[in-house]
Parts: C-alpha cells; sequence; structure tokens
C-alpha cells in the first residue's frame, strides 16, 4: 500500500442552525480546505463525501443531492455512512482510494444540517429501533447511552461527578476554538444541577443537535512532497462492527472500538499507545463515552479512564491531551462533521498550527476516534509527523 | 423462507404500516434566499454567473460546480422569458385517477443562462405544445416566496 498524506483541512463555524444549506456549508468546507495547500478543484482525482441519515435532511440519495456543493461534479465520488463512526470512516475511505493507487488525490467532505428536523433529529432515530422487539416500547435514542451510562457506573463504582468533569473540561477547551457552539466555563455543580433527560443522562452530560461541515485533501507521497513541507501521514487506519444487538453487548466497555484500534495500531506499528500517541481526540457526543472510549482504545485499563481525568492527565497541557479541540462536547455535534472535526484538530496540532489550542511540546503522533452505525461501529485513525 | 400467506393476485398484497413522524423546515440557503426574495418583490429572477467558465447558474448558486470560483459577488438578473427543452402531459393524478385538465409540465430553458426551472405550461392548449416554444413566466398577484410564486410560463 502507498503512503497517504493529508495536506489540507477546512471547517466551517458549528452553529445551531445555519442559512446555508448542506451544499453550501460543504462548499465552503472545501474551499477552505483547498485553499489552505493552494490547491484547486482542477488538481483533485476523485471525492469521498460523509454525512449520517438521509433522514435528517428527508432528501433520498443526499450523498448524490451534495455532489457539487462537496465538488464531486464530473468526478468518481462516492457516499460514505457508517452513522455517528462517519466523520473518521469517510477519510480512511479517501486513504483507500490513494494508497491502491487508484487516485493520487482525494477530497473528503463530511457534512451535517440537523437543523431541518422537526420536532427533533431523534425522531429520525426512532426507526433505528428492532421493529418487533423495541419500537413497541416506543425508545428514543438517549436510552441507550443511559443504559451504557449507568453500567459503566454500576461497573466501576463512578459517580456522577467523576463523569461531570469530562463535560467541564472540553467545554473549557472549546473557548479556543473559532467554530465552536458550546464553549464555557462551567462547573461540575452545573453538569449536576442540569435538567435530567434519561436518568443517568443530563443536559450538560451530552452534546446538542449542530450543523456544520469539515474537509481534507488527501494525497500520495509523491504530490505530498510537491505541496507542503509538513505533511501528516496517515500511519493507521481501522474499523470494526460489535453486534446489533444490545442484549449481547456488553454496555460498559466498547470492544468494537478496541478491535478497531488493534487494526490500527497493528498498521502503525504502535506497541504502547499509551507512550507512542500524544494527543487523542475520542468519540465524546456524552461524557462518559470520552472515558469508555479511552479505555476501548487501550489508552488505560477499563475503568481507569476517570482517573486520568480526575489527576489532570488529559487536560490540554496535560501528559496525555485528550480533546484539546473541546470535543463534540465544547465544539459540537454535527454528526459526520464532527467526526472529521477531530481529524482536523490532530492535523492541525501535529502542524503546530493549531493556535491558542496548541499543545505543549512537539507532538508527533495523534489519534481521532469515532463511534456509531446502531451504536456498534468503532472506527480509528492515526495520523503522525 | 417462511411463508404466512399465499398471494396469487397482486393486489390482495397486505402490508404493515409504520412510520418516521418527522417534518422538515429547509432553510432556502445564501443563493435561495436572494433568488426567491427577487422573486417575491420585484418579480424578477437572479442568476449567477461564474466568470472564468462563462457558466450561468439558474438556480443561482454561490459557487461553480466546475472550478469551484466564489459567485457570492456574481449576480445578475436575466430575463423571465425562455423556451420549452421538453415537456410532458400529465393525464392522471398520484391516486391514478384522470385530471379534469391535462397538465403540461417542462423544462423551460431560460434566455441568457445554462439553466431554468422545471414548471407548470398555463393559457395553452396541451396539444399546441412544441419543443422551442417561447414562454414567459406569470407571476401570482400575491407571492409569498417560493416556486409557486411563479403561477406558470405562457406562451409569449
Amino acid at each position: 500500500m502507498r503512503k497517504v498524506a493529508v495536506v489540507g483541512a477546512g471547517l466551517t463555524k458549528f452553529v445551531r442552525r445555519s442559512l446555508e444549506t448542506g451544499k453550501e456549508l460543504s462548499y465552503e468546507a472545501s474551499k477552505m480546505a483547498l485553499d489552505s495547500c493552494g490547491l484547486t478543484l482542477k488538481d483533485i482525482d476523485c471525492v469521498v463525501f460523509g454525512s449520517a441519515p438521509d433522514a435528517f435532511d428527508g432528501m433520498h440519495m443526499k450523498g448524490e443531492y451534495m455532489l457539487d456543493g462537496s465538488g464531486g461534479f464530473r468526478k468518481p465520488y462516492m457516499r460514505s455512512y457508517v452513522g455517528g463512526g462517519t466523520g473518521v470512516f469517510t477519510p480512511i475511505q479517501g486513504w483507500y482510494h490513494i494508497a491502491s493507487g487508484l487516485f493520487d488525490s482525494c477530497l473528503v467532505v463530511c457534512e451535517e444540517k440537523m437543523s431541518t428536523l422537526r420536532p427533533h433529529p431523534q425522531g429520525a432515530f426512532l426507526t433505528i429501533f428492532d421493529h418487533t422487539l423495541e419500537r413497541p416500547l416506543e425508545p428514543n435514542l438517549l436510552w441507550i447511552f443511559a443504559l451504557e451510562m449507568n453500567r459503566y457506573m454500576h461497573e466501576h463504582g463512578l459517580s456522577k461527578k467523576d463523569i461531570a468533569l469530562v463535560s467541564v473540561k472540553n467545554k473549557k477547551n472549546a473557548l479556543d476554538h473559532p467554530c465552536a457552539l458550546l464553549a464555557q466555563e462551567i462547573t461540575v455543580e452545573d453538569v449536576l444541577n442540569s435538567e435530567v433527560l434519561a436518568w443517568p443522562v443530563q443536559r450538560l452530560d451530552v452534546s446538542p443537535i449542530t450543523d456544520g461541515a469539515g474537509a481534507l485533501v488527501l494525497v500520495s507521497e509523491e504530490k505530498a512532497k510537491q505541496i507542503t513541507d509538513k505533511p501528516v501521514w496517515i500511519e493507521g487506519v481501522g474499523w470494526n462492527l460489535e453486534t446489533s444487538y444490545w442484549t449481547n453487548r456488553d454496555l460498559y466497555y466498547p470492544k468494537q472500538v478496541e478491535y478497531a484500534a488493534r487494526m490500527a495500531y497493528e498498521m502503525a506499528g504502535i506497541k504502547d499507545p499509551r507512550k507512542e500517541i500524544n494527543i487523542v481526540e475520542p468519540y465524546d457526543p456524552f461524557d462518559y463515552k470520552e472515558l469508555h472510549h479511552l479505555e476501548g482504545l487501550l489508552f488505560c485499563k477499563k475503568g481507569e479512564a476517570p482517573k486520568l481525568t480526575r489527576e489532570g492527565v488529559t487536560k490540554r497541557d496535560g501528559d496525555l491531551p485528550v480533546c484539546p479541540s473541546g470535543g463534540l462536547l465544547g465544539v459540537g455535534n454535527p454528526i459526520a462533521a464532527a467526526g472529521l472535526m477531530k481529524i482536523c484538530e490532530i492535523f492541525w496540532q501535529l502542524r503546530g498550527e493549531a493556535g491558542a489550542r496548541q499543545v505543549p511540546g512537539t507532538p508527533k503522533r495523534g489519534l481521532a476516534q469515532a463511534w456509531g452505525d446502531l451504536m456498534q461501529v468503532g472506527t480509528v485513525i492515526i495520523l503522525g509527523r | 423462507m417462511g411463508i404466512t400467506e399465499k398471494i396469487n393476485d397482486l393486489r390482495d398484497i397486505k402490508s404493515w404500516h409504520g412510520e418516521m413522524p418527522v417534518q422538515y423546515l429547509y432553510t432556502y440557503g445564501i443563493a435561495g434566499e436572494k433568488l426567491f426574495r427577487a422573486i417575491k418583490d420585484e418579480k424578477k429572477f437572479l442568476a449567477t454567473k461564474c466568470p472564468d467558465c462563462n457558466f450561468v447558474y439558474l438556480p443561482p448558486r454561490i459557487y461553480c460546480q466546475e472550478c469551484f470560483t466564489n459567485l457570492e459577488n456574481s449576480w445578475r438578473e436575466v430575463e423571465n422569458k425562455g423556451e420549452v427543452h421538453s415537456f410532458t402531459i400529465v393525464y392522471l393524478d398520484i391516486e391514478n385517477k384522470p385530471l379534469d385538465v391535462p397538465e403540461v409540465i417542462a423544462l423551460i430553458r431560460i434566455k441568457g443562462t445554462n439553466g431554468g426551472f422545471i414548471h407548470k405550461l398555463g393559457e395553452i392548449n396541451p396539444e399546441k405544445v412544441n419543443i422551442g416554444l417561447e414562454v414567459k413566466a406569470v407571476f401570482k398577484e400575491k407571492r409569498e416566496g417560493n416556486i409557486l410564486d411563479i403561477q406558470y410560463f405562457k406562451p409569449v
């Protein structure tokens, strides 16, 4: 397989409701990514576009519909979709377009416009549940997270306070992100006093619906050397799916994330992720999810992620910065674009271009991860200088 | 494969209804907002033109799909006239009932653009429609800022 580099990135502001259409958001991010590395659309061989369910837009075949805004007009083009895991999986698809030798450049675009749905995008999720076993109970998405979070807390004897620290950290980190929707300095008490949605999930444990888009430019090694002296290499990729039956899953531990991570570590030649990876952007649509995923990614033993958080190890200036961007909890959660935002963050951090968010030292390697599908896919990318 | 019923007449097929209880509230976008405001307030069509590709976008877009040039400052008014590029005559409604008056649906290429609209033709005998026919937009009296502010296109 050929080496693949990330050479450009673009990100729109994450907002509650954008005037821009999904196509216009995609255009803004794509154009930024191209401009950032001095390329034009004519330099792009193929396009991969990621976005979550068609039901969000009420537009069947939305990938095809979004074509021109994401630069896919009259080019080899494909839509990528693995639910919440999309933002990290789409660049993986871009990666194999180039690693395979088929193309030398690929524009990767992830877009989500969730504000269109009324009364709430929750409605689009009602049909992800089994029609015979679950739908008659009138479930909503929060049920899954609440059951997972409760089991996670129970298994390791954790308190809500242990978990709320993640929300406090990420929302604070986001104060330095120009695209952030949810940046604020809050306290653990604020989280614990926020409205209970589905116990133990409270309002400030979760990131709300958001509109936004992001884009990356991926190129082959030969091209990368012509474009920049600061290429960021895709060193490892991994993805994996757990059973779609919640009843047969370990709610307290995301095995699919571990398997995806092991695949990526093997490709990147990583034996000890805690020592060999400097920055982590795990998927954090809920605060406990960051902890869950850090454990699945093997950065610590099961149940020990809250300790790392409590001790400040995961702060931006800690020994292992986790979500220095502000994550989904702080920057926002336009599903596919949120995952891609994490790749953008690692890219900027490794190039020393993260501005006020720059982590100390000169990080060599970072990992971004997302999670989704029917709550059972893990997607992982490792980037390095 | 388990079969719970055998159906010989396809009209007897039974189904299980499920529903996805959601509604959509769309934004027009940067380009759409301009287009529909001009139609509503001034009965005008606005297009964007790519200075590099000489392509005139109607419906307007804020970017050129070919070269990604930003077109947010490349607006121009175009005529509300065009020609029938192709058409169909519709005789049945969505429930298969015959329409009282057949409807003519056409792709109308607007003059001076590389695009146009899909719309209805009016004030014309369906048998008299032909490709190449010159038509102009008829606007509604009370306009709300949507595609139905154009009532139909009629022969010039």
